[in-house]
């Protein structure tokens, strides 16, 4: 154990960015999800497309793939858009912080449309004639009835999701980003201890996904207060 | 219609997202310093969390020479020269050797560091396997698992030269002496200098010795290490090259290496 110190700050660090990435992604998978599944359910034919477009890939291809394509192709073809208006520019850049959260939002966001559009689905039709009855608009529908209805059904394996988020925060350390995968490497190349440092990152993951899981739980229990009192 | 309405906010909202990006100009000389921070002795991040090595050494010293400011990024090898080509960062002082592949895709400066390449395996295991030239017996190799890292100019080397090695890829030089010790591999190549550093002279590293002698065949392992940068930047690499050279001239790379070995590496 004696190896690890001076680590633990670089560890607590490496947390944070974790925590950050997370933080930052759920929010961009929430936004991806409900609006590829707004998509997937309107009229509208193109949405639609673009939406299944969407799920079709992200959900295809590996999520390594996607973090470096997204990373590298960026860059490329910012620089290249930047350039055609001013020469002087010499690169334009995503930092990694931002290439890798937008990337891993935007592949778990795509099973997270799914599963949202499942709820939505889920949500009984006699509630949204309700609220047309009421003379709701369909904008007001989807805040005041379909949402609050919604996220009941969907918490369940949005859980899962969220699982999936922190652990592909792992992968970030491969375009750089210094989270504690990264620190563990570097602790290694210092120390020659590989197995006290990767410990320590199962440590840190077990308990980030640990959090999450009693999150969950205890979400789930509010969501459905009012079904056990009918029970 | 409504709906498509919020969809349309929200897309605008990413866009906004996206537009958190760092435009770099020409104006200020900063270079950015692409390297792996987890090389060590080379380039790597003490428990300080202070980047350190050799290579880092050269970087600083090339930069008060040429008077520019340099930013170091950390990339995974596998990455490096990709990362290079996308405007990643300008320069990559990472223990890169300088070989006819890479020249094909990227520039080099004058070399600051000699490349060569070393098998490491289990201590008198009565290997036959160089005649007396130091030329490798190309037969004898057959069969044997050797672990090398990935991209390198050793996996080149092995699979040009020996394929009748079975060879295993890996990510980190560490993973090398993992499967070393656990037997998943017969041999290692890497270079001589890190396995010294980090392996053989370490408790882990006890059963095992230098099992080569050092392979240096010039169509693999280059001329030596250099600092990497993209094509068309002549003027840049112009100045790279003075400022090599005043650094081997004025002693300052053995003052460097002599912090970490126990001989000049250049």
């Amino acid at each position: 154990m004696e190896a690890l110190n001076g680590w633990w700050d670089d560890f607590f660090w490496g947390s944070v960015v974790v925590a950050d990435v997370f933080v930052v992604s759920l929010i961009l998978t929430v936004l991806f999800g409900l609006t590829g599944a707004a998509a997937k359910l309107s009229k509208n034919r193109v949405a639609q497309s673009i939406a299944n477009g969407y799920t079709i890939i992200f959900r295809g291809t590996p999520e390594i793939l996607v973090l470096l394509l997204f990373y590298f192709g960026s860059a490329i073809a910012l620089t290249a858009i930047a350039q055609i208006s001013n020469p002087e520019i010499k690169y334009v850049d995503i930092p990694p912080f931002w290439a890798g959260s937008i990337a891993i939002a935007l592949i778990v966001g795509s099973y997270a449309t799914e599963t949202f559009r499942g709820a939505f689905l889920g949500v009984e039709p006699g509630q949204i004639e309700a609220a047309r009855a009421l003379g709701l608009s369909n904008f007001k529908t989807f805040i005041y009835v379909r949402i609050p209805a919604m996220w009941r059904l969907a918490l369940p394996p949005f859980g899962n999701h969220m699982l999936s988020l922190i652990k592909d925060t792992a992968l970030i350390s491969i375009i750089g980003l210094e989270e504690t995968l990264f620190v563990a490497e570097q602790a290694i190349a210092t120390t020659g201890k590989p197995f006290t440092m990767f410990i320590v990152v199962g440590a840190i993951y077990l308990g980030f996904s640990t959090i999450i899981t009693l999150s969950v739980v205890v979400l789930e229990k509010y969501a459905n207060q009012h079904l056990k009192i009918a029970r | 219609m409504k709906m498509i309405k919020k969809c349309l906010v929200s897309l605008s909202f990413i866009a906004a997202v996206l537009a958190v990006v760092v435009v770099g100009t020409a104006s200020a000389e900063k270079l950015r310093v692409g390297m792996e921070c987890t090389y060590a002795p080379f380039n790597f991040k003490n428990a300080n969390g202070e980047l350190m090595g050799y290579d880092v050494d050269v970087a600083k010293g090339v930069a008060g020479l040429i008077g520019a400011d340099m930013e170091f990024v950390c990339q995974k090898w596998d990455g490096m020269i990709p990362a290079l080509l996308a405007n990643k960062f300008d320069l990559v002082i990472a223990s890169m050797s300088i070989t006819e592949k890479r020249l094909k895709k990227m520039d080099f400066s004058d070399t600051y560091r000699i490349s060569v390449g070393r098998l490491v395996g289990k201590k008198n295991a009565g290997w036959k396997l160089f005649d007396g030239t130091g030329r490798p017996i190309v037969a004898n190799f057959a069969g044997l698992k050797v672990g090398l890292e990935r991209a390198t100019t050793y996996s080149d080397w092995f699979e040009n030269e020996l394929p009748g090695a079975t060879v295993v890829l890996y990510d980190s030089n560490e993973a090398l002496y993992l499967d070393l010790v656990n037997g998943r591999t017969d041999m290692i190549m890497t270079n001589p200098m890190k396995a010294h550093l980090r392996f053989l002279s370490k408790e882990d590293g006890a059963g095992f010795e230098f099992v080569s002698p050092q392979i240096d065949e010039k169509k693999y392992f280059g001329i030596g290490v250099g600092i990497g940068l993209r094509k068309g930047n002549d003027e840049l690499k112009g100045r790279l090259n003075a400022a090599v050279e005043t650094l081997t001239l004025m002693g300052w790379l053995e003052k460097y290496a002599l912090q970490y070995f126990p001989f000049a590496i250049h």
